[in-house]
């Protein structure tokens, strides 16, 4: 495998997407609305209201004390006002989804539009007909939509870090961000989740006609992530770092399945004749 | 240069070659010809060895376009028809990502040059999408030629341009081929456009070769009436003269001749009785000879 021209495939990818408003501004608006806005806004309305006297807050603090004897129960016990748990809540445990949202909109968006895209503009053909593997065009489709997916989520984590901190570090006098769930799911979850994205789409993409099909299917990953969402809002699933790393786990196992099905489509000839025309 | 012996394929039960065997030799010029649908694309790639043959075998450079494509694709450059260009980037990031794809030494400078000699300096920075199809074709040619190869080929080179452009392209062409001895093979089924470039024809219909040979070779095998306008004020009665079919065009006669040797004999005749001014044989064009071969082998 030729670096130089994995590199040069990949590189060329990233820069498209950015002369693309279809695949660039949905890119940028989600993790600006969930990972800066949306926490920002919330965190302001739980520190400024006293949420003792607000209905239905008893409900959620049944759920809170039905959690099992842990960390989090011994963590919670130390918290003197249900604004201190709710935050603590809202902030380590019911918003983390969203970092798993980003990498999934991310990479499905542009590996979805990677190969599909190069068949729309008829280059395809120029890329097979080049002294180029296919094993090497499949890595940097790879790479075109992993790095940036790791680039903007790492972005947002980082940010939202820096505003869920700054914002409650007067009231519990201290940091409060990150947990270990946060190390797990940045450095061993997002990576799982965006090469899954990735290789699935790139399966789609590799049967599919076009562009707006291939987000379609694209968009049955999404769907369990939404699931996880509500579920962790309801509170019924508190994640912890080892059923984060169970979680990561699936995902490769999932990648590992999915990959020896796009090695079959390793194939010059098949991927000529099905795409290019 | 090129070999391929019995290529046959076919594709979603579609024959498209059936039997296809001719050669092209290092340095030559040949154009392969054929109208629409004849497999000149499918052969090309073949050829280059992005679609494998059902049967038969070819080699290119003494390579197996199947088993050593990269090779193949590394001393081979290659125009398609649709050129094949990024339109949402420059004239020049599209040079220089093929470039880098192709493992261009000092590309910058090969850049530079390539941008100059097609006359697209002005355009460099400018995307792709707002060209006209002859700079698109230009710039496409320009990335065939980027590593210098040994080998190029082209599909329909000449479709979209103007005839001034046509005539660049094509002066190009022989001038890579005399100065650097590349072999190139053309597509085109616009024939008069590449009669001035090609050394040979391989003509190709129905997934066949059906002839194959230079100008001079199929005109011989193919040229059983010689059709000579004369400018002339030679007076013409009856449809005949010195026994040969004789129609008045206008300013001209056109006499119908059982071969060449008789012209000079018959031209001596005319100049007798009245003036000659020009003379020329207007049926062996490469045109003529293509609707020839194609009707004698139908």
């Amino acid at each position: 495998m030729k670096r130089s021209v994995i590199w040069a495939i990949a590189q060329k990818d990233m820069k498209m997407i950015t002369s693309n408003l279809q695949i660039w501004l949905p890119m940028i608006i989600l993790p600006l609305m969930l990972g800066v806005v949306l926490p920002t806004a919330l965190l302001i309305a739980l520190k400024s209201s006293d949420l003792s006297s607000v209905k239905g807050i008893e409900t959620f603090l049944n759920v809170v004390n039905q959690l099992p004897s842990g960390a989090l129960q011994d963590k919670f016990d130390t918290l003197p006002t249900t604004n201190h748990k709710l935050i603590y809540l809202l902030t380590n445990y019911t918003l983390a989804p969203i970092f798993l949202l980003i990498p999934v909109m991310v990479c499905s968006l542009v590996a979805a539009n990677s190969f599909v895209g190069e068949k729309e503009r008829r280059t395809l053909e120029s890329l097979l007909f080049a002294p180029v593997t296919v094993k090497e065009l499949f890595v940097a489709k790879v790479l075109a939509a992993l790095l940036p997916a790791l680039a903007l989520t790492l972005a947002t984590f980082l940010i939202y870090g820096v505003i869920v901190d700054a914002l409650t570090y007067s009231l519990f006098g201290g940091l409060i961000f990150p947990n270990w769930n946060w190390v797990v799911l940045i450095l061993w979850v997002v990576p799982a989740i965006s090469l899954c994205t990735i290789l699935i789409s790139v399966l789609i993409s590799a049967r599919v006609k076009g562009f707006q099909e291939a987000q379609q299917l694209a968009g049955v990953i999404v769907l369990p992530v939404v699931a996880l969402v509500v579920g962790q809002g309801t509170g019924l699933l508190f994640l912890t770092p080892l059923l984060m790393g169970v979680i990561g786990a699936v995902l490769y196992a999932v990648c590992a399945v999915v990959l020896p099905r796009i090695a079959k489509l390793n194939d010059r000839e098949l991927l000529f004749e099905r795409q290019v025309h | 240069m090129i070999v391929a012996e019995g290529v046959q394929k076919s594709f979603q039960g579609r024959t498209i070659l059936s039997d296809m065997s001719f050669g092209v030799k290092e340095g030559e010029i040949v154009g392969l010809l054929g109208p629409n649908g004849a497999g000149k694309t499918t052969t090309v790639r073949l050829l280059n060895g992005v679609i494998r043959p059902d049967a038969g075998t070819i080699r290119v450079g003494g390579l197996d376009p199947v088993t050593e494509g990269d090779p193949v694709r590394a001393m081979s450059g290659i125009l398609t028809e649709g050129a094949g260009l990024y339109h949402e980037m420059s004239a020049v990031e599209n040079l220089r990502f093929f470039a880098k794809l192709y493992g261009v030494k000092r590309a910058d400078s090969r850049i530079h040059d390539l941008l100059r000699q097609f006359d697209l300096q002005a355009h460099r920075d400018k995307a792709v999408g707002q060209f006209s199809t002859g700079m698109k074709k230009r710039l496409g040619l320009a990335k065939a030629l980027l590593h210098e190869p040994k080998l190029l080929f082209l599909d329909e080179p000449t479709n979209g341009l103007d005839p001034d452009g046509i005539r660049e392209v094509m002066g190009y062409l022989k001038e890579l081929n005399r100065e650097f001895g590349t072999t190139i093979l053309l597509c085109s089924h616009v024939l008069h456009q590449i009669e001035e470039v090609c050394t040979r024809y391989v003509f190709l219909d129905g997934g066949r070769v059906i002839e194959d040979g230079t100008l001079a070779e199929i005109e011989a095998k193919y040229l059983r009436t010689v059709t000579l306008r004369v400018e002339t004020d030679l007076i013409v009665a009856g449809g005949q003269y010195a026994g040969y079919e004789a129609v008045r065009q206008e300013q001209a006669v056109e006499f119908a001749l059982p071969s060449k040797d008789v012209i000079p004999g018959l031209l001596r005749q005319i100049l007798q009785e009245a003036s000659v001014y020009t003379a020329e044989i207007v049926n062996r064009d490469l045109e003529t000879l293509y609707f020839q071969v194609r009707r004698e082998h139908q």
